[in-house]
């Protein structure tokens, strides 16, 4: 049994990203990068899962774990944080004509690795930090004809039958409970489990663990349909969104501010 | 990218959550005279993406086929569903896939131009669709009309294609509640709400504090309940409560479309943020630029105080 798990390096949201001057990107010069939100808590499910089977079956037929990120040569930092974690080895999908793809061709490119991979069971976040489209992973799993849910709360390994039981987040407080045959592709909300932390040993160990470069050629996929090329979107510009609209600011020190407010409430009979 | 108007479908009846009205005001932007498809899992059988997506995919090429010449617009309400099988559509259809858009206009050329939010609203950016056949989610509170658009002339009931077995690629074992708490956030009067900027489980104090001088019930945005900060039963937003308290308090949080969703009806609406840009302010009727940690304390001291306590 072989796990999957796609990972995005995102800018940190906590710092502000600044739009270069050509108007359709943010510089990617002074920005941090960490792992998207929803992914680290796929890649914590994923380590959750394989130590679920190593505690029932002693250790054998544990399910290796295999780490996936398309992007261009710093992913490579966030790979190496997630072989400390403890995954057992690293995909990278580097290539310059993967640059600029969308949802449908970096899903394309995706399940072509994950397919070399012989993943049966593939998680990823349900949607990244940055580009939030939601997406991608169902490109991976109708590109490859498996079974997919989004917005997954809770996932169970049924190694004997060859299927996971995943719980799956509804509007309106419900919970949709559903099995899926393997190979599967599964969604991942953020917040499901909390994410480990790297130990000392993990990121030394993890200096010595396979991670493998791969290119289109390698991926037998065509440049044609994947990055640039092969997105069917195109992002024009980007821009702060208007924050007018508002009502009043209200100005002034912390105290002044507080104060300012109350009277306003008090007027508006709200006290 | 041709001058004529596109050939548009809007998709109804695809799980709960916000309906197709503001798929229709969208649609009236596009100029066009829409048609409907309906899903129904009468005709389909039980929901999976597989299967809705193939079936509705079926439909709209064969639409596209009869009109050769025009492009060809899908809108669909960017439901938790939705958002699950339209991607998938867009895949089967080789279309341009642009989820949760928050506008549309057209460039100096007629082409078509779609508005949606990144780096969780941070930014907004403008798309340009690179496929005849575009599958658009629509999301919930960007178009609204006062007047109620006319519903489409055209109606078709989405069947399965007769070469299609409506094989589920999923069982569905059930359904359950998402634990329910004792916290009664529906019915209160004032909610003040913590954000992700309280930063950390030690400091949900202060706007408890708050809560308290203010005869305020205490609120979470997701991440506060994620992190385990405040339990589940204390989330405002899409997956958690829906208020409309006459006084909602908005301390550190930023306003992502998720958390509006659950508080935008609020009859005053105060936002705390040291981000002056943060999106939470368009909505707020007070804002304050200036760290919660500061500003919070200041409001219970003053609260207090006028009490006598
Ligand atoms: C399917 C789905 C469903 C979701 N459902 C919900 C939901 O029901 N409810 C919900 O809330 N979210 C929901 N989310 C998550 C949502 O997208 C956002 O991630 C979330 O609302 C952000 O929460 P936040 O504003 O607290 O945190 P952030 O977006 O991180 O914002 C924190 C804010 O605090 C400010 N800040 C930091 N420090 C201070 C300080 N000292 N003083 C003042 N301000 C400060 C920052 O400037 C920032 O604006 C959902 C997401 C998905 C994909
Ligand atoms: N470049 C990428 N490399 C690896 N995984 C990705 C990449 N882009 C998207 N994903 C996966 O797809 C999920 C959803 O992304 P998106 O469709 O952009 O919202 C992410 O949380 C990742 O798990």
């Amino acid at each position: 049994m072989r796990i999957g798990v796609c990972i995005k390096q995102v800018p940190d949201t906590d710092a502000h990203p600044r739009i270069a001057d050509s108007g359709d990107h943010i510089d990617d010069d002074d920005l941090s990068w960490v792992i998207s939100s929803c992914d680290l808590c796929a890649l914590e499910e994923a380590l959750l899962l394989v130590e679920a089977v190593e505690e029932e079956e002693g250790g054998i037929d544990r399910p290796e774990l295999v780490v996936f990120s398309l992007g261009p040569a710093r992913v490579e930092e966030a790979l190496r944080k997630a072989l400390a974690l403890g995954v057992d080895r690293a995909v990278h999908l580097e290539d310059a004509a993967f640059r600029g793809g969308d949802a449908m061709a970096d899903g394309r490119a995706l399940a072509a690795a994950v397919d070399r991979e012989g993943c049966d069971l593939v998680l990823a976040g349900a949607q990244s930090d940055d580009l939030g489209q939601a997406a991608t992973p169902a490109v991976i799993a109708g590109t490859l004809g498996r079974p997919y849910a989004w917005l997954v709360i809770a996932v169970e390994l049924d190694a004997a039958s060859r299927s996971v039981r995943a719980v799956r987040e509804l509007e309106g407080g419900m919970n949709e409970v559903l099995r899926l045959e393997l190979p599967a592709v599964l969604a991942v909300q953020a917040g499901i489990n909390k994410p480990r932390f790297a130990s000392l040993r993990g990121t030394l160990q993890a200096r010595r663990k396979p991670l493998e470069k791969v290119d289109c050629a390698m991926l037998g996929v065509e440049p044609g349909q994947v990055g640039k090329a092969g997105a069917r979107i195109e992002t024009m510009a980007v821009r702060v969104p208007p924050t007018g609209g508002g009502g009043l600011r209200i100005a002034g020190d912390a105290a002044e501010a507080a104060a300012e407010l109350l009277a306003h409430l008090e007027r508006e009979a709200l006290l | 990218m041709s001058r004529q108007e596109p050939l548009v479908w809007i998709v109804e009846n695809v799980g709960s959550g916000p309906g197709s009205r503001e798929t229709l005001v969208c649609a009236q932007l596009l100029g066009s005279d829409p048609r409907l498809a309906r899903l129904d899992e009468d005709r389909l059988g039980p929901y999976s993406p597989g299967v809705f997506a193939k079936a509705l995919g079926a439909l709209i090429a064969s639409g596209s086929r009869e009109r050769k010449s025009r492009s060809t617009v899908v809108l669909l309400p960017h439901t938790y569903q939705v958002a699950e099988f339209a991607p998938r559509l867009a895949l089967l259809l080789g279309a341009a896939y642009i989820p949760s858009i928050s506008g549309v206009h057209r460039d100096g050329e007629g082409g078509l131009r779609f508005r949606r939010s990144i780096l969780q609203a941070r930014l907004e950016a403008e798309v340009r669709p690179r496929a005849r056949t575009i599958v658009a989610t629509v999301q919930s509170g960007a178009f609204s009309s006062d007047e109620t658009p006319a519903p489409p002339r055209q109606v078709v009931e989405v069947c399965l294609p007769a070469d299609m077995e409506p094989r589920p690629e999923r069982e569905i074992l059930g359904r359950e509640a998402a634990s329910a708490g004792g916290v009664d956030l529906a019915g209160a009067e004032r909610i003040v709400t913590a954000g992700r900027g309280v930063g950390g489980a030690d400091q949900v104090s202060v706007a408890a504090d708050l809560a308290a001088a203010l005869d305020a019930e205490l609120g979470a945005s997701r991440p506060v309940v994620d992190n385990g900060w405040l339990p589940r039963e204390h989330q405002v937003g899409s997956s958690g409560h829906l208020v409309a308290p006459k006084l909602y308090v908005a301390l550190g949080v930023s306003g992502s479309i998720q958390h509006l969703m659950g508080m935008s009806g609020s009859r005053v609406i105060v936002a705390v943020n040291t981000d002056p840009e943060a999106p939470i302010f368009s909505l707020a009727h007070y804002g304050i630029v200036g760290d919660l940690h500061d500003v919070a304390p200041a409001l219970t001291g003053l609260l207090n105080e006028r009490a006598g306590r």
